[in-house]
């Protein structure tokens, strides 16, 4: 790999910490380990909040950690430090060789068997040296731009402010099997958040884009209208009686309703029994036109990485085909507990999404708008409510009403319940507007029925 | 206060040095935050501890305020060399030109003690630390055949924390906390159902020979699982609600206590920016902060800022009387400071946040506040809640029970309620006499940083509330 000078001035240190790593996976061997794992990461972070056209605080930090795994007899000792000092990390490691002894032998423990594969960072674009290159006084102007253009429109009465931030970062995972290699990233992201209406009877919400790629990233102008858009179309709220009606769901819902689905696929919840769809492998749990992947590979976006917290490549797993539960997304752990294979979803101890997105369906908002004769839009959700052991949902919600095929009204003081393994079943339309804006993500949906909550 | 000290590389003549850097371009104040965390953490599932894990976490923030801007850097190398290249990012902020003035650093006492303990969490082994959670997994587990997981988990941690501001002060502070988890899940009859306990605080290992038993953990998540095997769906749509003492403290949390926040009041953004002095809500409603309460989790001797903190009361008999405070806030408002300047970590700069919330005892036994209502329902436990600045806010609970003819009859699932403050607010009817805390396993997020809280309060009525179960 070819480094340009920006990359060298940044990340000139990944390459030092990646030996600092490879000496304490020897010194955790020499004490004993039969095996050890370290990860490290270091990068810079920036981020500028504006509000009323002002600077309202400006952020900005290099960071430096360090995560190491031992495991001896089976047993497994984990351990993080921010202070990476030659005498703190075998500190760290010494006493992570002895906590070992104190745990249970478990036969499943150990770090990955088979790194063969080899993915090259170069390829995923994950590193945009213009994000690197970007100066303060461009960073403040980008969120201040965004927010005069949404302060202009004459609805909007408050702001929480505009706020842009970048960070790169570079990250190595170094282990006693061979294993040792860093990719390095770069995002950008810029938001807005809005308030509209008078003291009683305020509304608001937000809008941002994020990307791996300045190029990438939507303009001032784009964020601004969208999140002046979002928050004037919530003025004046209704209540509605309580009922069922098939609701739409925009697609940061759908992405919201994605982050469950992945809880509750992802292996560690399968093997744990925490999770509705442990046991349903290669049993038909969602209609024929639901289509879920989980995807490293696609070049630039947020959920792509070369190799997972493990160093084990990822790779493209589909996990509903057609409605047929394919796959659980694992780590190697989880894998070995359910006898598959990792996908190189390990992340930190535990399980996380690569791109994990619903594949978008022949259909337009407008369409599947003007297919609903009563119903909600779901342009919201706030609160907890998930429950993974049962697939139950509950949340409150805010959203639009729809009459005959157009919006009439926006509601709110509502909440939405239902149950996901329903849900997953009543999809009756899938939109074409999927956007990459976050890792977890689907486009537009109409499901059939839920029971919306209100008077 | 704990019996130990962390012995920080950086010394109080460098924090002075650091300081007059942060000035260097000028601005109003500056002030460093110096931590060093030690925390200890114990899993266990399927009968097995599957890892223990530890880390030692350090860090050093740099703050300068100039007029309403804050520039803020850290770094987490606590060398001199470091603080002062951080606390030159952060003096950017400021461009008068002018240095500002920085006092001599003077050393300030502490007589507070909010948190009594005998054993601190970094000085006991952690064998004896997997016992405990033993104890509580093999409680649940041996409680009913029809637990068929059980997961449980134990985290503590002691953070050490330097503060010190271009005013001169010079603060420290050693805080431990505890906390221990149990899940269960319960399965009859191919229905499966979940249930959590969890208890802890800023305590001291001693806390689970004379406070909480760890079996009683085990058993209450094996209970409630069990419970909501019976359970009903809730039912949907407006009818009256009755809050369980304690564990509905979350909804003064809510649907209050964050729009009560001074950032939310100065930015007009709260529903109760300009109510100040105004009746909000019923007079039955008396609603205070105390982050002085002995051993809560939201407690502490001095806030991220070096304030001491004191009770504070935000609404009196239905009208608001005050707004927690941070530094930054009190100056901009001109009112004085309450101690609620809080941080995540040496990452992120102060915010006021809330610390131990409730709505205080009333006068109604809480016998007759259920007997009170013909249809409705009882909200027992809960998962947590979320709150926009226009008012809206809910809260999930994991488990109640309907209210009919002013009995408590089925248990009921997760439910979400949905409401606007001051309608609910209005529509509290009955306060009830028992006074009770939420277990200490709470935690608050705000513009993304996490902070331990608590809240509580007595048995309350609201006239009616949109619930959100299933038809």
């Amino acid at each position: 790999m070819t480094e340009t000078s920006e990359e060298k001035a940044v990340f000139g240190g990944i390459r030092e910490l990646q030996l600092v790593a490879e000496d304490l996976v020897a010194f955790g061997r020499k004490l004993g380990a039969d095996e050890v794992e370290v990860t490290v990461a270091t990068g810079e972070d920036f981020t500028v909040n504006v509000r009323q056209q002002e600077i309202e605080d400006l952020t900005q930090a290099d960071f430096r950690y360090l995560a190491l795994r031992v495991i001896k007899d089976k047993r497994t000792a984990a351990a993080t430090t921010s202070d990476l000092s030659l005498e703190t990390l075998q500190e760290l490691m010494k006493r992570a060789v002895f906590r070992a002894t104190l745990g249970s032998a478990d036969e499943y423990a150990g770090l990955p068997s088979r790194l063969e594969e080899h993915v090259d960072p170069a390829s995923l674009m994950l590193f945009d040296p213009e994000v690197l290159m970007l100066q303060p006084q461009e960073k403040i102007a980008l969120a201040l731009e965004t927010e005069r253009i949404a302060l202009a429109d004459p609805r909007i009465t408050n702001s929480f402010g505009a706020s842009f931030s970048t960070s790169a970062a570079a990250l190595a995972v170094v282990n006693s099997l061979g294993f040792s290699d860093y990719y390095m990233v770069t995002s950008c992201s810029l938001g807005v958040g809005l308030q509209a209406g008078e003291t009683d009877n305020l509304v608001e919400d937000s809008w941002y884009s994020a990307k791996r790629s300045f190029r990438e990233l939507s303009p001032p102008e784009a964020v601004a209208k969208r999140a002046v858009e979002r928050t004037v179309r919530l003025l004046n709220p209704r209540k509605v009686k309580t009922q069922v009606v098939p609701v739409i769901f925009e697609p940061p819902m759908t992405s919201w309703l994605l982050g469950f689905l992945f809880t509750c696929v992802a292996g560690t919840s399968i093997y744990q029994q925490t999770s509705f769809l442990a046991g349903k492998l290669g049993e038909k749990i969602a209609g024929a036109n639901i289509t879920v992947i989980d995807d490293g590979l696609i070049p630039g976006k947020l959920g792509s990485r070369p190799f997972d917290s493990e160093g084990v490549p990822t790779r493209r797993t589909v996990v509903i085909e057609a409605g047929v539960l394919k796959n659980y997304l694992c780590n190697t752990y989880a894998a070995r507990k359910l006898n598959l294979e990792s996908t190189g979803n390990a992340d930190g101890g535990g399980v996380g999404p690569n791109n994990f997105f619903l594949v978008p369906g022949p259909a337009t908002p407008a369409e599947i708008i003007a297919s609903v004769d009563r119903g909600l839009i779901l342009t919201k959700t706030i609160g907890h409510g998930l429950n993974p052991v049962t697939g139950e949902i509950s949340r409150g919600a805010f959203g639009l009403w729809v009459e005959n095929g157009e919006v009439v009204y926006p509601v709110s003081e509502i909440t939405i319940a239902g149950n996901l393994a329903e849900i997953l079943n009543k999809i009756e339309m899938v939109g074409c507007d999927l956007e990459f804006e976050t890792a977890v993500c689907g486009p537009t949906i109409k499901v059939a029925e839920l029971t919306v909550a209100g008077e | 206060m704990l019996p130990l000290e962390h012995h920080f590389p950086l010394t109080k003549d460098d924090l002075e040095k650091i300081l007059e850097v942060g000035l260097s371009l000028g601005g109003d104040y500056a002030d460093i935050f110096m931590e060093y965390r030690h925390y200890q953490a114990v899993a266990m599932e399927e009968d097995l501890i599957k890892e223990t894990s530890e880390g030692f976490i350090q860090g050093i923030g740099i703050r300068v305020i100039s007029g309403e801007k804050t520039g803020y850097a850290y770094t987490n190398e606590l060398t001199l060399a470091e603080a002062k290249k951080a606390a030159l990012v952060a003096a950017n902020i400021a461009r008068s030109g002018e240095p500002a003035v920085c006092r001599p650093l003077v050393t300030k006492r502490i007589d507070a003690d909010a948190y009594p303990l005998a054993i601190p969490p970094n000085k006991l082994g952690l064998g004896r630390k997997i016992e405990l959670v033993k104890q509580a997994y093999e409680a649940c587990q041996n409680f009913d055949r029809k637990i068929i997981r059980v997961k449980a988990g134990l985290g503590d941690v002691v953070q050490f924390v330097v503060i010190a501001n271009s005013e001169g002060l010079y603060v420290t502070d050693a805080r431990p906390m505890i906390r221990l988890n149990c899940l269960a899940i319960a399965e009859e009859k191919n229905r499966r159902e979940v249930g959590y306990a969890g208890t802890g605080g800023r305590v001291g290992y001693d806390f689970f020979a004379s406070v909480a038993r760890p079996e009683d953990i085990g058993k209450e998540a094996a209970l409630e699982a069990l419970k909501l095997l019976e359970a009903v769906e809730p039912p949907a749509g407006e009818m009256p609600v009755v809050l369980a003492p304690g564990h509905s403290g979350v909804l003064v949390h809510e649907a209050v206590g964050h729009l009560l926040e001074a950032d939310f009041i100065r930015k007009k953004t709260s529903v109760f920016w300009n109510k100040k002095g105004q009746k909000v809500g019923s007079p039955l409603v008396r609603i205070i902060d105390d982050p002085t309460i002995p051993s809560f989790r939201g407690s502490y001797n001095i806030d991220d800022e070096g304030t001491s903190p004191k009770p504070t009361l935000l609404i009196d008999k239905g009208v608001v009387v005050n707004f927690l405070q941070d530094r930054l806030s009190a100056k901009l408002m001109k009112l004085p400071l309450t101690g609620h300047g809080r941080r995540q970590d040496f990452t992120c700069f102060p915010l006021p946040r809330m610390a131990n919330t409730f709505i205080d005892r009333g006068d109604t036994p809480p016998e007759e506040i259920i007997r009170s209502v013909t249809k409705g329902i009882y909200a027992a436990r809960f998962e947590g809640g979320q709150v926009e600045d226009s008012g809206k806010f809910t809260f999930t609970i994991s488990s109640g029970y309907l209210i009919e003819e002013g009995r408590l009859t089925a248990p009921i699932k997760q439910a979400t309620l949905i409401g606007m403050n001051i309608d609910i607010l209005e529509n509290i009817v009955m306060v009830g006499t028992d006074l009770a805390f939420s277990p200490q396993t709470g935690t608050c997020s705000k513009e993304g940083q996490e902070v331990p809280v608590s809240d509580g309060c007595p048995t309350i009525k609201i006239a009616r509330m949109t619930v959100g179960g299933q038809l």
